[in-house]
């Protein structure tokens, strides 16, 4: 029973972490919970939809079953449950009757976001990344502040090399959330990949403020370094102040570059997740 | 004031202590009916897509700063011209809140829940435990308390702190807040008071529904409109060398 709690707890956190920690959740599964169903008490249909999600991050497609089964039982008409109805036949690659009812549940609630979500998932999951780029170009015209979702945009954007667009939605992200030094990085890292001397020099900006953000930004420092060279490299003709400056920056990135490698054995995890500083 | 009222015991049992057992059930028993009954508000797509702009365009104007010029105005030309994002027609609302059968409906379950009860157990309890005295605050009070504490009780020269039966239920109704929390847990549908307060605002604001979406979508286009454009990010070249 004691063992039952503390799986129990450890699943909440899981749960409010966020974290994806699915081969953890199937194990606590079979180990306490299939065997203690009816002593959850309050918290059993979380935990149910817990497990299911996570099941299907495995492809243990009879646990999520079996979950699915429960939580219909309990709520015969819940459009949550219907999603993750159609999540085990997306996980069982059945697409059409996962199409199919999360196209019903929009029917039914235009304003169900997390089916309309479901569906990008399955159109890129199918390779249609045309379909899925318009599917959520569609979900992002009515929920134009999810952030997450321009995220996702962005990069479907930067797999079809369409840089602009990809640039202009990270811009929105950095609207959405100017302190976060990866947003400046990526939004660098595409306008770096456009090519173009506005571009490079746009890039290095950007790169300068990741890097002014998070100090540990290696990849940021490069970013400055191979900018710099670019722009050396590429402008015919630079008068003679401005290349002198950007020989020094190059010199001093080199210089920092190499001085973080030979101070730092990277073998630190905690170090290198620091150096994220999400 | 030397010789004090002694109340009789069984009015304890069989009038003060009946009342509080009753405000308390009916307390409870509300907050079931009212999950019965509560439906959930259906936003209107359009609305939500309107509030969700609104974000976008306040973030927009919050962190121009930090895109680059030409990424600004194309946003701002998209938000603000002639019939960009901000200024595009929309339906007028015209929804009244008489017309609208839903809202009919919410307001039937409202009263159902909150006004029904109220006045059928507050005519009850006055009409069966009326004219007891039930309790004594245990300090002394000014007259104008009077009419308060002693609801139903017309005795001019009786002492203000004792408390008659009505007010006792009255007292009861507002005062059993925390007793819900402890047993329903938080945000439940049993207290009064919080109904009532919430009553008010819904008559005061014309209950909470955002009114006319092209009012704040004409705030945020004027506040677009005027924000200027200072790229943030030149000076971070110097900034790093000097640092």
């Amino acid at each position: 029973m004691a063992n039952l709690k503390r799986k129990l707890e450890r699943l909440r956190s899981i749960r409010e972490n966020n974290e994806r920690a699915s081969r953890e959740v199937v194990e606590i599964w079979e180990s306490v919970i299939s065997k203690n169903l009816e002593n959850l008490g309050k918290e059993k249909y979380v935990v149910l939809e817990q497990i299911c999600i996570a099941a299907l991050d495995c492809f243990k497609l009879g646990i999520a079953e079996q979950c699915i089964r429960e939580l219909y039982d309990e709520f015969p008409n819940s459009t949550r449950v219907r999603i993750l109805e159609s999540m085990l036949y997306e996980a069982d690659e059945n697409y059409k009757s996962a199409l199919q009812i999360l196209n019903d549940i929009i029917k039914q609630d235009v304003n169900n976001s997390s089916a309309r979500k479901r569906k990008v998932a399955i159109y890129k999951s199918l390779g249609k990344n045309a379909e899925a780029i318009k599917e959520l170009t569609d979900y992002l015209k009515i929920f134009a502040a999810d952030v997450e979702c321009w995220q996702e945009l962005s990069e479907m954007y930067i797999n079809e090399h369409d840089y602009n667009k990809a640039a202009f939605c990270v811009e929105e992200l950095i609207l959405h959330n100017p302190h976060n030094h990866l947003l400046y990085q990526r939004y660098a890292d595409v306008k770096y990949t456009q090519g173009g001397l506005e571009n490079i020099e746009l890039a290095r900006t950007y790169y300068y403020q990741a890097f002014l953000l998070n100090p540990r930004n290696m990849r940021a420092l490069y970013g400055i370094y191979l900018a710099s060279t670019a722009i050396v490299n590429n402008t015919k003709n630079l008068s003679l102040k401005k290349k002198e400056t950007t020989n020094k920056i190059i010199d001093w990135c080199l210089k920092e570059i190499k001085d973080k490698y030979t101070k730092k054995s990277t073998s630190d995890l905690e170090e290198k997740l620091a150096a994220l500083e999400i | 004031m030397s010789t004090d009222l002694i109340v009789d015991p069984q009015i304890r049992s069989w009038v003060f202590l009946p009342i509080v057992v009753i405000t308390f059930l009916v307390g409870i028993l509300r907050h079931y009916a009212s999950i019965l009954l509560s439906s959930q508000k259906k936003v209107e797509l359009q609305q939500l897509a309107d509030s969700q702009l609104i974000i976008r365009a306040r973030v927009l104007r919050e962190n121009c700063s930090y895109i680059p010029k030409n990424s600004f105005l194309m946003r701002k030309q998209a938000f603000n011209k002639e019939d960009g994002y901000l200024l595009q027609k929309r339906p007028p609302v015209t929804q009244n809140m008489m017309t609208d059968p839903s809202m009919m409906t919410d307001m039937l379950k409202g009263n159902i829940t909150n006004v029904l009860p109220m006045i059928v157990i507050g005519g009850w309890i006055n009409w069966m435990f009326s004219g007891f005295i039930t309790t004594k605050v245990p300090f002394p009070l000014t007259l104008r308390f009077k009419s308060m504490l002693q609801r139903g009780i017309e005795l001019s020269h009786l002492d203000a702190s004792w408390v008659s039966s009505a007010s006792w239920y009255f007292l009861n109704v507002f005062g059993l807040r925390s007793i819900y929390a402890l047993v329903l847990g938080e945000n439940n549908a049993a207290d009064q008071s919080r109904q009532m307060q919430e009553q008010m605002q819904m008559t005061g604001a014309a209950s909470g529904m955002p009114a006319d979406p092209k009012i704040p979508f004409k705030a945020e286009w004027e506040a677009l409109e005027i924000v200027e454009h200072h790229f943030k990010l030149p000076d971070v070249e110097k900034e790093i060398l000097d640092g």
